[in-house]
Formats: structure tokens, C-alpha cells, sequence
């Protein structure tokens, strides 16, 4: 199920929260109910944490992680790792990283398995990357745009890319990553999914504006329902 | 689409005709005499006539732009407004219209050109007489043309409206068979049913989602079997939607002949009007299954059914859904169906045409499965809860929301969030231990001094203390200074004051106190005057010497003649004058004297032509602008002064 939620009015669901298959981060706000939309679906299975990085709310642009980590950028301050480490599950590391890009939302996107990074991430970083988080990293784009963490969204079960993706780059980014891709829009034709989606392999949330069709997309590419077979037919007859 | 809810109120002829004249009278000039000059008098009539005319050349273009020209529209539009309306009267109507519009335009301009040759006022009114009612006549004979067209444009402003591209489900068949029951279990529209024939009158348009997408569904009124001229308004509404609309058709079968007609009959219908099922995807739905069961039918109606089958359109076999709207059963499978047959037959001609090459990457899922040592990692619980969904127990006793928290302690804004609530630690009991803060590598407890509240507080009673003291001794001392310091900022400002006056007197001449000269003595007149050679004393005048040389003569008039016969002044008497110019001498004995004069008037007027004084001497207009030059009648070219 994919489910629409909206942060105090702002459809970029993907900006204040961070979700993983171990744990999701939720920003600190001046209401619960974006946590609880959360909550509701969450808690029962994995931690649902509030927290900030740096004093941000950002959290999901700030910071990065899987199953088996979190990086979180050289802002973070000391009282917010603890809190972090002392609310997130015993397997998962909690790792400072001391990058130039300290967004590393918006330059890391992984799964448990792959990460594509931007391509001027420092080494060391990289590095710590595939430590912490037990991945293989590639250096990539998507559709000529440095952001990978902005432009595509990945689970253990497919990603979805920029809509302007052209379909020989997608067919290579699914090699690499090894899961099914598309490309598709989200909050009714924003090409940032990164920030209009969050998704991990059994939920995802999206912007309060995304439309039936794009909720469609969401829910068959990262298999959260059977897909329908109408669903194509759907996208040529709306689309054109 | 097509915009018909926006066409203007068509008024009667006789109204319209009322409105332009009135509003010809009220925007034109309406005085005018037989005394002005007859260019004048024949551009006030020309301007009458032209205003006029270009009034009603506005109504009706804009009449003629607004109603939907047949020709242009959707081929369904414009067969429907040609079944409710009439193409041909539509079109006379409107043709009338253009043309009452050209010979109102072409009265006008004869008769501007025949204004141009009338000499008088008379005939120019008489003339533009003509011109207006000429017009109002032409416009009146549209009177039946105008009132038809309002009645169509209110016809049309209650269409339905229907987008002839988009995805759309026709229902069909013959009256009473349950098209308009389907119709309100589908969609929201809420048609009217009622169990007689021809209740649907006309088309109604409902929506629905299916499978991601928004689609149409139209309701047609029933139609009976019989040759398509025979056909009234009503059925052949139904008839315009099915031939011009690509659509998916549902036609409907009461198989339980609960409608009054009986299934061959039915079946008849479908046969004859099946060629406008071609290329469309086609359903047939058996209905009021509740009633009687497809399998109960005589063997020769199920024939007949059966026959539909072998309908030849466009090579797709014909789907036969059996539903009841009582129990709304198989109505969801038929709706599937239908919906499913026209969005591939979209697709497929959508793909035809190229259109989705330029969206090919948006379609594309790479065919990719994620490999096994990869497997995708769901929690348990989830699988659990996925599987048995109906778990009511654990739903009852889940655990209380943040946001029903926040809503019992005060609501957003107020309620501070746990933050601490679910850490997951060894022992719960540290939850709320204080965690000790890290600054620079460094424990910033390490570097606290408990007793610094205490210290501090010391060190205030000890400041307090120290300021008494001081404050007691030096009393005077500070007031003496105090007053040091007073005068000199009262000096200051004295001066700052003085400085400023200087300045404002300085800057500015008029409204200056002019400063006068004391006013001479008597004495010292007289003085100057004898200096000068003039009688002194004569000044003095009244003042003094007068009154007491002559109190005693002064009972007596002419007593200074007989003071000169006594005596007193023997020697001839001083002879007159010699009258001198007055204007150069100014009365002065001397020319020097005179120069003198005019030197110390020139002198003195001076400082009064400095003081920029208003004199007798200055020209003075009572009135630049006099009322009586400036208003009133005027002639023809005159409008200066008369």
C-alpha cells in the first residue's frame, strides 16, 4: 500500500522523513500527525523515530541509511547520534560521516544490497559507505543529473527514476542495481521522486498531491500490490 | 469543451429593438437648433443613425459567435442539436439573423449618404426618422427566429456535458430493461427509474473510477424497434450518442420480460440497429437475472440470444454478461469487462498513431528480477499481518497514537512530544537518565561548579553592599558638580537659542519688524528748516507758538492786516510769487533744494522698495477673469472678450 501523508502542508513527504526496512526516521515538527501516519503503519514492526539533524528537520535530504546503517553528515550534533543510537534497533550502526556534500540524502540513494552516489563523493566516504552500510557503491547519474538521492527512489524490490530517464540508462542502472526501474513522476507530475516518496519493500508514502496514477506506478514498481494488467493501458490513455 | 452554458440571453425583438433605441437616446447628444450650421446639425443625425446601427450589429455578431455553428462542432453535438432542434431552422435562424444584421448595416449607410445632401434640421430628422425605423421594422420581423434561438439556448445550456473523446460506457436497449438502475449502481449520478417505459428522456452523463482512470458513463433513453424515420426525438437522442461516440456499448436484454417486451422482440432491435455497434467493443448485458435465470429461458428465446452472438463487428466476439441491478450481481464483471475492451481498443489505436513513442521510457520497466541471495527483507509481523488481516483483537488493543496523545494534552502547539518514550535500551529504567553532554571531546559537567548559584549569590550582596557605601559619603560633592555642569549646558543653550533667531532673522526679509526711526522734535524741524532756508515757525504751526501769539487777537479776525497797517512792517508788500514750474521745482524755492529733496526721497524709497510694500502707485487689477465676460451665451466664434 502506497499512502498519501503531507508534512505541515508540504507534499515532500521525502524531505522530512527517511524510511528503511529496519527503522524510519520522521522529522520533529510542530504536530504528530505526519508521525502518526507513520506510527499507524510503522510502529508495530520497526522503530518509527522523531528527530532532527543538526537542529534541521530535513532529516530525509540530510541523511542516509539501510538495514544496516545510518550516515548522517558532519552538522549532526553529538545529542542527536545518541538519540539516534539509543532509539534505532541494536543492528544498526550509526556512523558520522565527514563529507563536503553534507545533503547526503540527496547524493547517496541505496538499498540494502547497491548505492548510487554522486559522482564527487569524497573516497573515504565511499569507503565508510560500503562499510556501514554493507553495499556496493557506484558512482552514477540519472537522467544527467548529479542527484541520484533526489531523483530515484530504490528498495530491494525496484526503484523508480526521474521521468525523463532515457530508457538505454535505465536498462544500465538496473544492471548495476539489480532490481526492476521505471520512471515515473510523483505529486501530480514532480520529477523529484527522492523527495515525493518514501519507500521500503512492504509500505511506501507519497505527497499528499499524487495522483491515482502515479500512486499506480508507485505500488506495482516497488511490488507493495499485484500489479493489475491495466495499468499500462491506463498510462497511454491519461497520458496522451 | 464546448462552452454552450456561456451563450447570452437571446431577448425578444421587441425588447431588443426597445434596448438599442434607449440606448442610442441615452449615448448621443440630444440638443440641437435650427441656428447651427448645418454641418453640425447633419453630423448630430449621422451620429444618431451610425450609433444605432453599430448597436445592433454588436448583438447580433454577438449572437451569431456565441450559439455553436453545426458545422464546427463535434459530429455528436452537431447531430444532437440537429435531432432536439432541427439543423434547418437552426440554421435559417441564425442565417436570419446574419441577415437582418447586413441590412440593418446597409440602411444606415444609405442613409448617412442621403444626410449629406439635406439642407435643413427638418429634413436631417426626418431622414434619421426614416433610418430608425427602417431598422426597428427589419429587426422586428426575427421576432419568431429570436424567440426560438432563446429557447435553444436554453435547451442547450442544460446538455449534459458529455466530452466525446474521452473514455465512455454507452447503456442501451429497449425502454424499461434497467439501464438507468445499472446507471446508479455504477456512478453517483442518480437518475431517475421508475417501472415504466421512456422515464430517461434524454442523455445523462455519470462518472466513475476504474482502474486508475476516470470514465464516462451515458445513460440513453430506450429505444424500439422500428424504422430509423419513424424514430421520435427521444430514441434518436439515443441513437446520435451510440453512432457518434466511440464508446463501449452495454446493451441491455430483460430477460425476464418484466419490461412489457418480450425477448424476440428485444433481440429484433439488436439486429436492426447492430451496425452502429461496429467498431465498438460491445457487451451485452442479460438483465434482471433475479428474476429469471438465463438457464429457465425456452429453448427457442435461447436461440434467439445465442444469435447475438454471430453479430459481425469489426471481428471481436460479443461478451454476454448475465446481472440483476435488485442484487447487483455480475454488475461489477460486466463493468470490468467493458471498461477493459475499450481502453485496450484505445490503446491499440493510440499506439497505432505513434503518439506513445515520445512516452516509450515512462511504459518501460526494465526486465529485471532481483537476483536470490537478494532477497527483499520484510519483517515477520508484517507477513503475519498481511496473511491474517482480520485480526480484531490485536486492532482493539493497539497502541495509542502520538497524535491522539497530542490531541488529549492540549492539542499542537502545546503538546511536547516524548522524545525518550520508546528508546530501546537494556534496561528501561535509563530512559530518562540524563545524558551527559560532549562538547569539543570535552563533558561540559566536568567543567560545572555546583556551588556557583551560591557563589554568585555572595557576590551580589557583596556588590550591593559596596554600592551603599559609596553612595552615603559624596553627596554635595556630586551636586555641586551637578550644578557646574548645569550652568554651563544652560549657557549652551542660550546661545544655541540666540544663534538660531539670528539665523531665522537673517533668512528670511518679508515679515521682518521694519525698524523706525524715533520721530523727530518739533524743535529740531523747525531748526532744520531754517537752515535751509524756510520758515520754521510756520511748521510749529497750531502746536505751540500759534495758540499763544495770537490769544489775544483772536477774537478778531484779520488781525495781521492791521498789524502791518500799524506799523510793524512799513516796507511794501512781499509780492506774489512768481509761479514757477511746479513739477521740477516741487514747490521747493531752489533747484538744489529740489535735487535734495528727490535725492532723500529717492533715498528713503529705497528701503520701502526693499520692504517690497504694496503702494498706490502699483498696478492693481480689481478682477483678471470678470463673471460677466466669462459666461453666458456666446456667438459663433467669440469667445473672447465681448
Amino acid at each position: 500500500m502506497a499512502i498519501r501523508a503531507a508534512f505541515e502542508s508540504s507534499n515532500e513527504v521525502g524531505v522530512f522523513a527517511r524510511l528503511t526496512n529496519a527503522y524510519c526516521l520522521v522529522a520533529l515538527g510542530g504536530s504528530e500527525n505526519f508521525y502518526s501516519v507513520f506510527e499507524a503503519e510503522l510502529a508495530k514492526h520497526i522503530p518509527v523515530v522523531h528527530s532532527t539533524i543538526g537542529g534541521t528537520r530535513i532529516v530525509g535530504r540530510l541523511c542516509v541509511g539501510n538495514r544496516h546503517g545510518l550516515l548522517v553528515p558532519s552538522i549532526t550534533t553529538d545529542q542527536e547520534i545518541t538519540h539516534l543510537r539509543n532509539n534505532l534497533p541494536d543492528g544498526v550502526k550509526v556512523q558520522k560521516v565527514e563529507e563536503r556534500l553534507s545533503a547526503l540524502g540527496n547524493c547517496i540513494a541505496c538499498n540494502d544490497y547497491v548505492a548510487l552516489v554522486h559522482t564527487d563523493l569524497d573516497r573515504e566516504t565511499e569507503e565508510v559507505i560500503a562499510d556501514v552500510l554493507k553495499v556496493d557503491v557506484f558512482r552514477a547519474t540519472i537522467a544527467q543529473n548529479v542527484l541520484v538521492g533526489s531523483y530515484c527512489v530504490l528498495t530491494n524490490q525496484g526503484g523508480l527514476v526521474h521521468a525523463r530517464t532515457p530508457m538505454q540508462d535505465m536498462e544500465e542502472l538496473s544492471q548495476l542495481i539489480q532490481v526492476p526501474l521505471t520512471a515515473g513522476t510523483v505529486n501530480r507530475g514532480s520529477d523529484i521522486v527522492g523527495a515525493g516518496v518514501v519507500a521500503n519493500d512492504w509500505t511506501a508514502f507519497c505527497g499528499m498531491d499524487t495522483t491515482a496514477t502515479e500512486v499506480g506506478v508507485i505500488e506495482s514498481i516497488f511490488k507493495l500490490q499485484s500489479a493489475s494488467a491495466g495499468m499500462q493501458s491506463a498510462l497511454i490513455d491519461t497520458m496522451m | 469543451m464546448y462552452k454552450f452554458k456561456e451563450i447570452q440571453t437571446i431577448p425578444p425583438a421587441k425588447q431588443l429593438v426597445d434596448i438599442v433605441l434607449s440606448k442610442t437616446q441615452r449615448k448621443t447628444p440630444t440638443v440641437v437648433h435650427p441656428g447651427f450650421k448645418i454641418t453640425r446639425i447633419r453630423a448630430f443625425y449621422m451620429r444618431k443613425v451610425k450609433f444605432c446601427q453599430t448597436t445592433f450589429n454588436e448583438k447580433f455578431t454577438k449572437m451569431l459567435e456565441e450559439f455553436p455553428k453545426i458545422d464546427d462542432i463535434h459530429p455528436f453535438y452537431a447531430d444532437l442539436c440537429n435531432v432536439l432542434y432541427d439543423r434547418d431552422h437552426y440554421k435559417l435562424a441564425l442565417g436570419q439573423v446574419n441577415a437582418t444584421k447586413k441590412i440593418v448595416d446597409n440602411i444606415a449607410k444609405d442613409y448617412v449618404k442621403m444626410m449629406k445632401f439635406a439642407d435643413s434640421l427638418y429634413k436631417c430628422k426626418m431622414l434619421k426618422r426614416a433610418a430608425m425605423g427602417r431598422m426597428c421594422t427589419s429587426v422586428k420581423k426575427l421576432t419568431g427566429s429570436m424567440s426560438y434561438l432563446e429557447e435553444v439556448r436554453q435547451h442547450l445550456g442544460r446538455l449534459p456535458a458529455i466530452n466525446p473523446a474521452t473514455r465512455t460506457l454507452i447503456l442501451t436497449g429497449y425502454p424499461n430493461v434497467g439501464k438507468s438502475s445499472f446507471m446508479n449502481i455504477v456512478t453517483q449520478a442518480n437518475v431517475d427509474v421508475q417501472p415504466y417505459a421512456f422515464t430517461t428522456k434524454s442523455l445523462f452523463v455519470g462518472h466513475l473510477d476504474h482502474n486508475y482512470v476516470k470514465w464516462q458513463v451515458i445513460d440513453t433513453p430506450g429505444i424500439l424497434d422500428h424504422p430509423l424515420e419513424d424514430r421520435n426525438t427521444i430514441e434518436m437522442t439515443a441513437i446520435t450518442a451510440l453512432a457518434h461516440l466511440p464508446a463501449a456499448v452495454l446493451f441491455f436484454v430483460d430477460i425476464s420480460e418484466m419490461c412489457g417486451y418480450p425477448i424476440p422482440i428485444q433481440v429484433a432491435l439488436f439486429h436492426s440497429i447492430k451496425p452502429l455497434f461496429r467498431n465498438r467493443p460491445l457487451l451485452i448485458i442479460l438483465n434482471k437475472t433475479d428474476l429469471r435465470k438465463l438457464s429457465e429461458l425456452s429453448p427457442e428465446d435461447r436461440a434467439l440470444i445465442d444469435s447475438m452472438a454471430d453479430a459481425d463487428h469489426g471481428g471481436a466476439a460479443v461478451q454476454f454478461f448475465e446481472t440483476s441491478c435488485a442484487s447487483k450481481d455480475g454488475v461489477d464483471a460486466a463493468l470490468t469487462k467493458g471498461c477493459e475492451l475499450l481502453l485496450d481498443r484505445r490503446v491499440e489505436q493510440k499506439v497505432k498513431s505513434g503518439k506513445a513513442d515520445s512516452l516509450r521510457n515512462r511504459l518501460h520497466v526494465t526486465n529485471m528480477t532481483a537476483p536470490v541471495n537478494r532477497p527483499p527483507c520484510i519483517p515477520s509481523s508484517v507477513a503475519q499481518q498481511k496473511g491474517g488481516d482480520g485480526n480484531t483483537a490485536e486492532q482493539e488493543q493497539h497502541e495509542k497514537l502520538e497524535r491522539e496523545r497530542m490531541e488529549e494534552l492540549g492539542g499542537a502547539g502545546v503538546y511536547s512530544v516524548d522524545l525518550w518514550r520508546r528508546a530501546l535500551l537494556e534496561d528501561t529504567s535509563w530512559k530518562y537518565d540524563v545524558v551527559p553532554e560532549i562538547m569539543d571531546g570535552h563533558n561540559v559537567i566536568d567543567f560545572v561548579d555546583p556551588d556557583i548559584d551560591k557563589k554568585l549569590e555572595m557576590l551580589e550582596r557583596e556588590e550591593a553592599m559596596l554600592m551603599a557605601e559609596t553612595s552615603l559619603g559624596d553627596d554635595e560633592e556630586v551636586l555641586k558638580k551637578w550644578k557646574h555642569t548645569q550652568g554651563f549646558l544652560d549657557e549652551l543653550h542660550s546661545k544655541m537659542r540666540q544663534r538660531r533667531i539670528e539665523r531665522k532673522l537673517a533668512k528670511s526679509r518679508n515679515g521682518n519688524p521694519v525698524t523706525r526711526k524715533k520721530m523727530k522734535k518739533g524743535s529740531e524741524v523747525e531748526k532744520e528748516l531754517n537752515e535751509k532756508g524756510l520758515d520754521g515757525a510756520k511748521v510749529r504751526g497750531r502746536s505751540v507758538s500759534k495758540g499763544r501769539k495770537d490769544r489775544d487777537s483772536s477774537i478778531l479776525g484779520k488781525r495781521k492786516r492791521d498789524a502791518t497797517e500799524n506799523g510793524e512792517d512799513q516796507g511794501r508788500a512781499e509780492s506774489a510769487a512768481r509761479m514757477r514750474s511746479v513739477s521740477r521745482m516741487k514747490g521747493l524755492p531752489t533747484e538744489k533744494a529740489a535735487n535734495d529733496v528727490e535725492k532723500v526721497r529717492r533715498k528713503r524709497m529705497k528701503l520701502r522698495e526693499k520692504d517690497g510694500r504694496k503702494g498706490e502707485g502699483d498696478k492693481w487689477v480689481p478682477d483678471w477673469k470678470p463673471k460677466h465676460l466669462y459666461s453666458g451665451k456666446r456667438g459663433i466664434g467669440k469667445t473672447d472678450r465681448r
